[in-house]
């Protein structure tokens, strides 16, 4: 039964990796999420494709949950235990990470991921990325070795500047 | 040593600046231009007998194609997976990872220059530019970033030693570039700049962001974290740029 269990959490560690890695190309999902470990949300199967936003409305720890009266008696068939189990942090590049998964009536009913807060989490914090900044497009005719620009054509480079470099030099 | 070849339907001008006899200097422009025919005719969609097109038509699979062709696929599905799907080689539907393999033949060129102690120059590949060392007088090589309206006029100076400036644009080849999420040409921006390490990943980098349009321009902001620059102007004309962009003073 620990097996099965640790099997679902392995799988989801790594659902939860490609959710922090997508959290570094969005900028709109927010980075601080509370310890997840029991989950409000109850879908009928691992919600392994939640939202990271979601993840805020989710409770604070409550031993409460993971151990009701009758737990024992809830283990079912296929040998998963009724409770909110954790995973082993993984660490990416970014920090981290850490799933839980509840369990209910030998289902996952819940999974989330704690993401980092603190170290390299800074990289993916939009806060911290720097934006471009705008500036007034130029026009100069610069001295320069070379000139990059789109792909031109072999027609369309005889009237490049890159061209007149060329034959200037040749 | 300078010299332009007619090869992947564009033009690549070589500079050699290291001070070596001309024979020398024109064995290696030669190895660089023979390497490059050979990768327009392995990898080549225009080509039915290249390895690309062979793939496409399901007479070669990925355990038998060439280390260069898998490198090439894996090189792809990377990139993929780090510009959000932005750049993708099946775009259009069958395999095409031309957006990949121009920047990687050039910049196995350029470790091959250096490799045979050619330590300063520049390769060119049609407005895509790996550079090493120094400039024939001294100094980094200076580069123009065109002006995306007047083809005459450029909009940046970068000076650039040992790196790579790739562009991608809508001005010269019109609608080229889809955002493969709508199948749509791309939209929002006019003229897309990497300056980084990799000519490979610069290149590829500056076509995601160009599909991605306007949202690029955040996107290529955090790419400063893996040494990758940027240089972009709008449609409608606005420019920006990265803080540590190598601009030339």
């Amino acid at each position: 039964m620990r097996r099965s269990t640790a099997a679902a959490i392995g799988t989801l560690t790594g659902a939860a990796l490609i959710v922090g890695v997508r959290l570094s190309v969005t900028p709109q999902a927010p980075i601080a999420a509370p310890p997840a470990v029991d989950l409000v949300d109850s879908t009928p199967s691992a919600s392994a494709s939640k939202k990271p936003g979601a993840a805020s409305s989710a409770k604070p720890p409550s031993s409460k949950d993971s151990s009701s009266k009758d737990k024992a008696d809830e283990e079912a068939q296929n040998g998963l235990k009724t409770g909110v189990f954790k995973g082993k942090g993984a660490t990416n590049p970014y920090g981290t990470v850490q799933v839980s998964i509840k369990i209910q009536d030998g289902k996952i009913t819940a999974a989330d991921a704690t993401y980092p807060t603190t170290g390299n989490s800074a990289t993916i914090n939009p806060n911290a990325v720097a934006k471009l900044k705008q500036e007034t497009l130029r026009k100069q005719s610069a001295d320069v070795a070379a000139v990059s620009g789109a792909t031109y054509t072999s027609q369309s480079y005889q009237e490049s500047l890159q061209a007149a470099l060329d034959s200037a030099k040749a | 040593m300078r010299h332009v070849e007619q090869v992947m339907g564009t033009a690549v001008s070589i500079e050699l600046a290291d001070d070596r006899p001309a024979p020398e200097l024109g064995a290696l422009v030669e190895d660089v231009c023979a390497w490059l025919h050979e990768v327009d005719a392995r990898f080549s969609t225009y080509r039915q007998d290249s390895e690309v097109s062979r793939m496409r038509r399901g007479l070669l699979t990925v355990a038998d194609c060439s280390d260069d062709l898998r490198h090439v696929l894996s090189a792809c599905a990377d990139l993929w997976r780090d510009t959000d799907g932005y750049f993708d080689a099946y775009a259009g539907g069958a395999l095409d990872p031309s957006g990949y393999v121009k920047g990687w033949s050039v910049e196995v060129a350029s470790d091959r220059l250096l490799a045979a102690g050619c330590a300063n120059h520049y390769i060119n590949a049609g407005g895509d530019i790996r550079m090493r060392g120094l400039h024939p007088e001294g100094g980094p090589w200076r580069v123009g970033i065109r002006h995306p309206w007047e083809a005459d006029k450029v909009s940046w100076v970068l000076a650039v030693s040992d790196g790579a400036v790739a562009t991608s644009g809508t001005y010269e080849r019109g609608d080229h570039v889809l955002n493969p999420r709508t199948g749509q040409p791309a939209r929002g921006l006019r003229s897309v700049t990497v300056v980084g390490p990799s000519l490979a990943l610069a290149d590829a980098y500056a076509t995601a962001a160009l599909a991605m349009g306007e949202p690029g321009l955040n996107w290529l902001a955090k790419l400063s974290t893996d040494g990758y620059e940027s240089a972009v102007v709008t449609d409608d004309g606005r420019a920006f740029s990265s803080a540590n962009l190598p601009a030339a003073v």
